[in-house]
């Protein structure tokens, strides 16, 4: 996994706030309530992100930030810090997601995926503009494509393109195979790229 | 290379830009370089994607009651010369609540009280969604002098929290501001007051959990 985005910044947030990370740990093992609340502080935007990108519902994301949080601080006692608090915080989060969805039944993987697609190759349609994307994406645009996308290519996709896992620590986490979670991964992007296209298309064509 | 055969390998090809069939192909088609290079656009767009959505602030006050009575929050030891005032601190516990009452309380007569009522606004088709925000929009919203007071109590005992509690009522306030136009422009949208009524009990919650930082 690659390092994380935020966390060094809040840590030194934190120290100029008195209390570092690693003091917040040791105070928090001892019970004390305002180390909980600057841990949870800390990183409750980044969990919360990963939720609602996962589930693409508030209440749910909201829900499962709190088992996430709940479930560490239940267990902070054993944290050793061999690895980083924020990367151990943020694994958690991802298995109460996958638990959460494998309770409801909800395929962790697409259900699509034995499927020949015809995207596998660039089409070309005679005539038509080949409009390219790079440069010029737009986050919210993103976002919302991400949003668009079936379940299961949108799973992989966050855990690899935004959350930065690899894709053995996928396969490892969804329960799938190493290929499947990079077959998952390219039909994702295939489809954010036909949803982008579309986006901008419509965007062109109106007044 | 053809371009279907290059179609069927690129999911497996995924990072690996050392491949001298794909590289070769891609020096000659133009249409192959140009889905690659949208892939790689949008894979890079996607790391730069930012955690700026904030939960509201009931989820940590339904960890910090479960962290309670699950016994992983402890009560700090005071020492004995203290506990006379902490018995005077738990004798004025019940105005607690009762201040909280009463904020909320004036606050909601007075948001109510400033919005027009039938205002000659058009309905519109849909009411939209206020969201906790803190990449900025929203983040105007000042905060009043009793809030600044609350802030400074909160200082004065938990210094590391100040930051925190500002952030949550600046965003909690900016919640409110967008919910109450939200009642302007739809005076009967049920759904517009669900959201105000929302926004005003995630600010009273935002003001207990301050005061029980700032209480001693």
């Amino acid at each position: 996994m690659r390092p994380e985005k935020s966390d060094l910044t809040d840590a030194r947030k934190s120290q100029g706030n008195r209390l570092t990370e690693a003091e917040a740990i040791e105070r928090a093992k001892q019970g004390d309530e305002e180390a909980f609340e600057v841990l949870y502080r800390l990183h409750k935007r980044r969990v919360y992100s990963l939720c609602l990108r996962m589930t693409a519902n508030t209440a749910a994301a909201e829900d499962l930030t709190q088992e996430a949080f709940l479930q560490l601080f239940r267990k902070i006692a054993t944290f050793r810090g061999e690895s980083a608090f924020s990367t151990w915080l943020h694994r958690m989060a991802v298995n109460v997601v996958l638990m959460q969805l494998r309770k409801k039944g909800l395929p962790l993987v697409s259900l699509e995926e034995t499927m020949e697609t015809e995207e596998e190759s660039p089409k070309k349609e005679p005539g038509a503009e080949d409009i390219r994307l790079a440069g010029s994406i737009n986050r919210l645009q993103l976002e919302q494509a991400i949003g668009d996308l079936p379940p299961g290519y949108r799973m992989v996709f966050l855990l690899h393109d935004v959350e930065g896992y690899e894709h053995n620590e996928i396969a490892e986490m969804v329960g799938c195979s190493i290929g499947n979670s990079k077959s998952q991964l390219h039909k994702a992007r295939m489809k954010l790229r036909e949803l982008l296209k579309t986006s901008r298309a419509e965007k062109a064509t109106q007044p | 290379m053809t371009c279907e055969e290059f179609g069927r390998v690129l999911p497996e090809l995924e990072g690996d830009h050392h491949n001298s069939e794909r590289e070769e192909h891609l020096k000659t088609c133009s249409s192959c370089s140009g889905l690659v290079s949208d892939l790689n656009a949008i894979s890079a767009e996607a790391r730069l994607l930012v955690e700026d959505q904030e939960p509201s602030p009931r989820v940590w006050n339904s960890i910090a009651i479960a962290l309670r009575q699950e016994g992983l929050i402890r009560d700090p030891e005071v020492p004995a010369l203290l506990a006379g005032s902490r018995l005077r601190g738990w004798r004025l516990a019940w105005l607690r609540p009762v201040a909280i009452a009463l904020v909320v309380g004036a606050a909601l007569f007075l948001q109510l009280e400033h919005i027009p009522r039938g205002a000659p606004v058009a309905r519109q088709a849909a009411t939209s969604t206020p969201v906790l925000r803190t990449d900025g929009v929203g983040q105007d919203s000042a905060i009043d002098a009793d809030e600044v007071q609350l802030l400074n109590l909160v200082s004065s005992r938990a210094p590391a929290m100040r930051a925190g509690y500002e952030s949550d009522l600046r965003a909690v306030n900016a919640y409110i501001r967008d919910a109450e136009t939200s009642v302007r422009n739809n005076p009967n949208d049920g759904i517009a007051q669900q959201y105000l009524m929302n926004a005003y009990e995630q600010r009273a919650m935002v003001y207990e959990m301050a005061m029980k930082r700032a209480l001693p």
